[in-house]
Order: structure tokens, then sequence, then C-alpha cells
């Protein structure tokens, strides 16, 4: 009986076998017969060599195609297609070299200035619909997901704790987006004036760079004027990395020696239940006063509610790292498909980094004269260089506070004492972010 | 019609500037708030619950020494 089987089965596979090997030879003859090429012509060699040539890099830059358009669709200049792209190339090195040399913010910068190199690659064409760069900027950016990923991402790193210990403080995160609406002010006056034609929406995008806060202005940026998104994104986060170079001349010019040796009573225990309540009580208070903040807080404070839940270590894991890392290289390419010639080398981009260094300055310096201002009522005094941490920036600022109070002081501990303004700094610009959108719904 | 700008730029700030004071005070308001209540009504329990570790602690070095001061008596 088994051999019978075997039999059987060895029949069977000689059988298809064959069947096989007829078949493919048949196939095979067929394909040959029909065989055409429908998108190759027979050329002599060197037609091929000059149509080659044609096809380089080089020949797009110093020959630039008339029909050309940029990755939105519009007519570009001639300059914008040619040497304006290598110079941009050329800024992009310049960024490489802050961030990898300078340290300047090198997570988001690296990103940013090698999403710019490829934005600016003739005939690939990256940064357009169909390259990887313009599919990324689809994905994520262009609906405001990846700053709010980002946002989450940094609510799970934040320890309301100092701020929840000393409640006030909150003020001078409040005090220093005043360097948002004060450039607000300024960029309406420079077009008033001629010098630039800036709409409310596109200044409005601009002095959000004020609020020190990247992912606050990458969200309303391309909410209401994604065509400056490039800019605004390099001015905010070249500032943030340049914090520790802006900040202290303007401190020391506003503070006297007696106000930087201020030391401020130590800062309580807050109990687990605290910490675990504050996100949410947050949240209902946006919720009540301003809903078109919540998407910025709420996210947020998702983050932060997880990590003070202490129940889910491997979702606050993934938030802190794996997730919000994986984010920060796709929006920093986004971002970086943003700095094509076309969009960047135009005259605003020249009064975007100015006004953003004047929101910096400015939200620094309300920060400091508002710590003042609460120094004249009776209470606990406030060193006024904590003041300045009220611009995000989360936590270089506080840093920044407590360098320059060890610099008068070494036993004069702030960095914990600016934390508190630093994280109500964040929820500051939040709101004035959400106050920015209602005002053009 | 320019001269609107900077006014509406103006009423921008206001806006802007009392929205955010007043959220972060209200903010400042209920923290408080919380903060006492929670305080006050459900202290926390880890620093009762690290004293009788701490007293364990003690009783077992007690015992220890005791142990080694008998030992070397005997």
């Amino acid at each position: 009986m088994k051999l019978f089987i075997l039999k059987l089965l060895a029949l069977f596979m000689f059988f298809s076998f064959t069947n096989v090997l007829a078949n493919d030879n048949g196939s095979a003859n067929v394909s040959l017969e029909t065989h055409k090429e429908e998108n190759y012509k027979v050329k002599p060699f060197s037609e091929m060599i000059t149509g080659f040539l044609a096809s380089t890099g080089v020949n797009a830059i110093l020959h630039p195609d008339p029909d050309e358009l940029s990755s939105d669709g519009k007519p570009m200049s001639n300059f914008h297609k040619s040497w304006g792209r290598v110079l941009m190339i050329l800024l992009t090195f310049f960024l490489f070299w802050l961030a990898i040399k300078k340290g300047f913010e090198p997570l988001l910068l690296l990103p940013i200035a090698f999403g710019g190199l490829l934005a600016n690659i003739p005939v690939a064409g990256i940064a357009g619909d169909h390259g990887f760069l313009g599919v990324i900027y689809g994905m994520g950016l262009s609906n405001e997901m990846f700053p709010i990923i980002i946002f989450m991402g940094v609510g799970a790193m934040t320890d309301f704790g100092p701020l929840l210990s000393n409640p006030k403080t909150a003020l001078l995160g409040g005090a220093a987006q005043f360097g948002i609406f004060g450039t607000l002010v300024g960029a309406v006056a420079l077009s008033q004036f001629g010098f630039v034609d800036f709409t409310l929406q596109q200044a409005s995008a601009i002095s959000i760079i004020g609020g020190a806060d990247g992912p606050t202005s990458i969200f309303i940026a391309t909410k209401l004027a994604p065509e400056l998104l490039g800019a605004i994104a390099v001015a905010s986060y070249s500032y943030m990395a340049m914090v520790p170079i802006i900040q202290p001349p303007i401190m020391k010019a506003l503070t006297s020696d007696t106000e930087r040796r201020i030391k401020m009573t130590t800062l309580r225990h807050v109990s687990r239940l605290e910490k675990l309540v504050f996100p949410v009580m947050v949240l209902t208070l946006a919720i009540m006063v301003l809903p078109e903040s919540t998407p910025l807080i709420g996210a947020f404070m998702f983050g932060n509610f997880l990590k003070e839940s202490g129940v889910v270590e491997r979702l606050n894991d993934t938030l802190q790292n794996s997730l919000i890392n994986t984010v920060t290289i796709f929006l920093g390419l986004g971002v970086g498909s943003k700095l094509a010639a076309d969009q960047f080398l135009v005259p605003d981009t020249m009064f975007i980094m100015a006004l953003g260094i004047v929101a910096f300055s400015v939200g620094t310096a309300s920060g400091v004269i508002m710590a003042k201002i609460m120094n004249l009522f009776p209470g606990n005094k406030i060193n006024p260089l904590i003041g300045s941490a009220g611009v995000s920036a989360v936590p270089m600022a506080a840093r920044v506070s407590n360098k320059v109070g060890m610099e008068y002081d070494r036993t004069n501990m702030l960095l914990m004492h600016a934390m508190g303004p630093n994280v109500a700094g964040v929820i500051g610009s939040a709101v004035a972010a959400g106050v920015l959108i209602s005002l053009f719904q | 019609m320019e001269a609107n700008l900077i006014l509406e730029g103006f009423k921008f700030m206001g806006l802007g500037m009392g929205t955010v004071f007043i959220f972060l005070i209200i903010m400042i308001i209920s923290m408080s708030f919380m903060s006492s209540f929670i305080n006050k009504f459900f202290p926390e329990a880890h620093v009762s619950a690290a004293a009788p570790v701490k007293k364990n602690n003690n009783k077992i070095i007690a015992a220890v020494i005791g142990a080694i001061t008998q030992h070397k008596q005997g």
C-alpha cells in the first residue's frame, strides 16, 4: 500500500514538473515576440551623452528650466532656480556648523538644515508634492499633527512641582508673553510704514516667536501663515538656542546687584495627588476660558497626566523618548522643506529674523520687570533673574537664570525656582496662541 | 485704513495679554485652593508610612547590638 502511494506521488510530481517546464518555454517565446520598448527610443551614443549632461545638477543651476514650478506650483524667478539654491545650500552648511560646532539645538537644527539642503536640490523635486519631504510635510505639518505630538512628549517631560509649590511665579510666565504681543504691534507698524507687507495673520504668526516655544510657533505658523513657516521655525529654534547669549545682558541691565543676590525660600514638598490633579485642572480651565487653546494644552496635559499617573510607565517612556524622537526627525525634515530658495530668500525673511530677536528680548525684559513689580508687594521676595525664564524655552531659560544667579552668589541655586515661571511660560504661550487663533476664526 | 492696523495690533495686545493674565490668575487661585484642599483632606500617606520603616530598622539595629554585646559578654 505504502509503495503504491509513493509511486503515485512520484508520477504526479514528474508530470507537474514537465508541465511547468513546458509552460516556461511557451511564455518565454511569447514574450520574445511581443517585447516592445514604449518609453525608450534608440539613440546614437553621442546624443545619449548630451541628453545625460542636460539632466545634471550643474546644468540645472547654470541654465534654469524656464518651465520649472516651485513646490507649491507657482512660477519662480531665475535667481531662485539657480544661484539662490546654491546660496541656500551654503546656508544649510552654516546651520550644520551652528548645530555641530556651536551646539545650537542640534536635535532640531540638524534635521531642519538637512531638510533644507534636500529641498534645494534642482530637478529632483524632493520638497514637491511627490518628493519625500513634500509627503512628510503633508503627513504631519500642514495638518498641525507633529507639533501636537511633540507637545505630548514635552508634557511627559515636564515637572509641575516647582510651579505648584510657588504658584505666584506663574505670573512671570504670563508677563513674558508680552514679547509676543509687543512684536505683533511692531510687525504691524512695519507694514504700515511700508517697509514690508505683512497681513495681520502673518504678523501674528511671526510674533509667536516671542513665546520661545518651537512647537507652538510651528503650530501657529502652519495655521495662520504657512508660507512663512520656514523662516519662522528657523528663527524660533535658532533664537531658542541662543537664549544663553541673548538673555544675560538684558537680565543684568534691568536688575541691581542686591536684587540679583536675593535668596528665595526653599520650595515646599508637593504631593503626588497635587501633581496628578494639576493637569486635569488646567485643562478644565482651558476648556472654560479658551477652547481654541485646548489642542496644545490638551496634548501637553495628556503627556503630563500619563507621567504623573505613575501606572503607565511604558507609555510615558514612549512619549518621552521614542515617540518624540521619531516625530522630531519628521518635524525637522518637514520644516526644512520650507527652506527652499523661492520661499526663504525673500525680503520678509530678514524682517522675521529681526522681529524674532526683538520678540525674545522684549519677553525676557518684561518677565524681569514683572518680578520687580511683584517685589513691591509684601510677601516672599522673588529674585528678578527668574523672571527671564518666563519665556518658555524649557529648560534652557531656567538654566540661564541659574547660571547668572551663580555668577553673583555661588550658593544661590535658582534652577528649581526658575522652573516654575518656565513651565508657566509654556502654558502662557499656548493661551496666547489660542487667543490669536480665536481672533482669526 | 492704515492707521487702523496699528490700533488693531494694540487691540490684539490688550485682549491677548488680558486673557493670558486672567487665565494664569485663575490658575494660581485654583492651584492654591487645590493644594490646600488636598493637603488638608488627603495628606500624603508615605510620610507616615516612612516612619514605621525607620522604627523597625532601629529595632533591628538594637537587637543586633544587643546580640553582639551578649555574645561578647558570654
